[in-house]
């Protein structure tokens, strides 16, 4: 069929194309996270001894969560790769808030992404430590929001809910990671290739020119790197050398907001998420870490 | 023939994925989606993926827990999606694989508006020989005509780069920018960088996203409506093969 289409020297409208390249970008940059993930994920729920995380973790509420939020470090898995192994946290046992604890920490504090980070910056500006610190804080803070929620559950889609009550059936451990593996695809790789598509389509509808003629205003600036963020939906360990160039442009306070927020939030991770979370939890999980991740950005311009 | 459906739709679109990403892989063609720094770990996991796949066909399937087919609007809209990611699947498969074109360079300006004093320093190649501005490409020139307007900076100092046309957006009749985008992860991430080059009526001989090679100086840019003070002078211009790597990084 490739050589078919090259050979009849029929090409798409240039917006189709890019469109169509974009979105192809996303899923090949993403598909190897997603894949990592998902083997992550069947490792704790198939492999790994009943109880062996819980182990280790305080009793108290805040203490848990803020050990949960330090789990990143050992894991090498931007943001896509952390929705199956959320899913697969949760199916173990994990509550709600402590698994969203987990969800937003991961990615900015696993060790690529701090490696990446101190590539693009040093610790000019405090950038780096605005990352690390206000990702932290921002993960226990919303996790702890959604721990007051009196029924966890009804935070979760129903088809969620039917997978972490699947009855254990006597099996082999090789058959259940197999069939781990299909189910865990079948409900993560349609979000991918729909947030992707979305991605892709957006950035081939808003002029980038807009965003950065923002740049110089201390408020606008952060508002629209967050904008940026949310379109651009670039894995969290590499976006410090995306935004390396734009520091000249903005202020450093909102190259923390993007840094920051980026990782947690945008159009192909609200895909992903909505897998397993309700539409009424992430508009408030948007609205929170957005909140937050400006205030990081404002104490940034601030201070440096 | 649903519940299949629904239970396949995850490995038939990781095998989609693994199937562009291999082809790509085998005739270099994923430096067109991806930083070269990522195709050892994007081909590895790949190969992984690949033997679960064929680990799941070869599984008796587990139908007897899926849940219950939905009915309405859920299932309309989860045929919608299928669909969806159905097409993306047939494209990124069956369609050639191709660089971004002039109308994203446009979309995110030509000019290089990101391009900044990391390429290149005006003060530091100020003194250079002129074989260094031979081998400068587009980047290097958008870094430093960001920095500096200063024409006597430019004088005598060839220029010899290959990038693809994009139409200048306020003179489109009369100057164009050679351009090449920079990657640092993937191709959304693309950022354009472009030398506007000064030629009356360009379009007569050459077309938009035509790759080509332009030798030339610059010196004031004598359009009315450019906004870029300078632009290149052509001594010679060639249409050219798109480069194997096309990106810049």
């Amino acid at each position: 069929m490739r050589a078919i289409v090259e050979g009849s020297g029929f090409s798409l409208p240039n917006q189709v194309q890019d469109l169509l390249t974009l979105s192809i970008s996303v899923i090949i940059e993403s598909l190897p996270f997603v894949i990592l993930g998902i083997l992550l994920s069947i490792v704790v729920q198939v492999w790994l001894p009943e109880g062996f995380l819980m182990r280790f973790l305080p009793h108290n509420g805040v203490l848990r969560r803020a050990g949960i939020s330090l789990f990143g470090i050992f894991l090498p898995v931007c943001e896509c790769g952390n929705v199956p192994l959320t899913r697969g946290l949760m199916v173990k046992g994990f509550t709600v808030a402590e698994s969203i604890t987990f969800l937003l920490a991961a990615p900015i504090i696993n060790p690529i992404t701090i490696i990446t980070t101190h590539q693009a910056f040093g610790f000019d500006n405090g950038i780096l430590i605005a990352r690390i610190v206000g990702g932290l804080a921002i993960a226990n803070i919303v996790g702890w929001v959604f721990s007051l929620h009196p029924s966890q559950s009804s935070l979760l889609t129903p088809s969620f809910i039917a997978e972490c009550r699947r009855p254990e059936h006597p099996d082999t451990k090789r058959h259940k990671s197999v069939d781990l593996f299909v189910r865990e695809s079948s409900a993560i790789m349609p979000a991918l290739f729909i947030g992707a598509l979305v991605a892709g389509a957006i950035q081939v509808a808003v002029p980038r020119s807009v965003l950065i003629t923002l740049g110089s205003d201390p408020l606008f600036s952060i508002l629209a790197m967050m904008l940026l963020a949310f379109v651009i939906a670039v894995c969290s360990n590499v976006d410090a050398f995306f935004i390396l160039p734009f520091a000249n442009t903005f202020m450093p306070g909102s190259i923390a907001t993007f840094l920051v927020f980026g990782p947690i939030i945008d159009v192909k991770m609200l895909a992903m998420l909505r897998t397993t979370f309700t539409t009424k939890v992430l508009v408030q999980m948007t609205v929170v870490v957005a909140l937050l991740s400006a205030l990081v950005g404002l104490v940034v311009n601030y201070v440096a | 023939m649903w519940r299949n459906v629904m239970h396949w739709r995850g490995v038939a679109l990781v095998v989609a994925g693994l199937v562009a990403t291999l082809v790509l892989a085998m005739n270099g063609g994923l430096v067109l989606y991806i930083h070269p720094r990522y195709i050892v770990f994007t081909v590895v996991m790949t190969l992984i993926a690949l033997a679960l796949v064929a680990a799941s066909l070869f599984a008796r399937p587990s139908h007897d827990h899926d849940p219950e087919p939905a009915r309405g609007l859920p299932r309309l809209l989860s045929v919608f999606a299928i669909v969806a990611a159905g097409v993306i699947a047939i494209a990124m498969v069956g369609l050639p694989a191709a660089t971004l074109t002039s109308a994203t360079a446009v979309q995110r300006d030509p000019s290089g508006l990101s391009i900044g004093k990391e390429a290149q320093n005006v003060d530091s190649v100020s003194s250079a020989r002129s074989a260094v501005f031979k081998k400068f490409t587009v980047v290097d020139w958008a870094s430093l005509l960001r920095q500096t307007s200063d024409l006597s900076f430019y004088d005598s100092k060839p220029v010899d780069v290959t990038g693809f046309i994009t139409a200048d957006p306020d003179d489109p009749e009369n100057v164009f920018y050679v351009s090449r985008f920079v990657i640092t992860c993937c191709a959304v991430d693309a950022q354009p960088a472009g030398v506007p080059v000064y030629l009356e009526n360009w379009g007569s001989s050459l077309k938009a996203d035509q790759w080509v090679r332009v030798t030339g100086g610059f010196a004031a840019n004598p359009s009315e409506s450019s906004k870029r003070p300078i632009a290149l002078h052509v001594s010679t211009i060639k249409p050219v093969e798109r480069p194997s790597a096309p990106y810049l990084y």
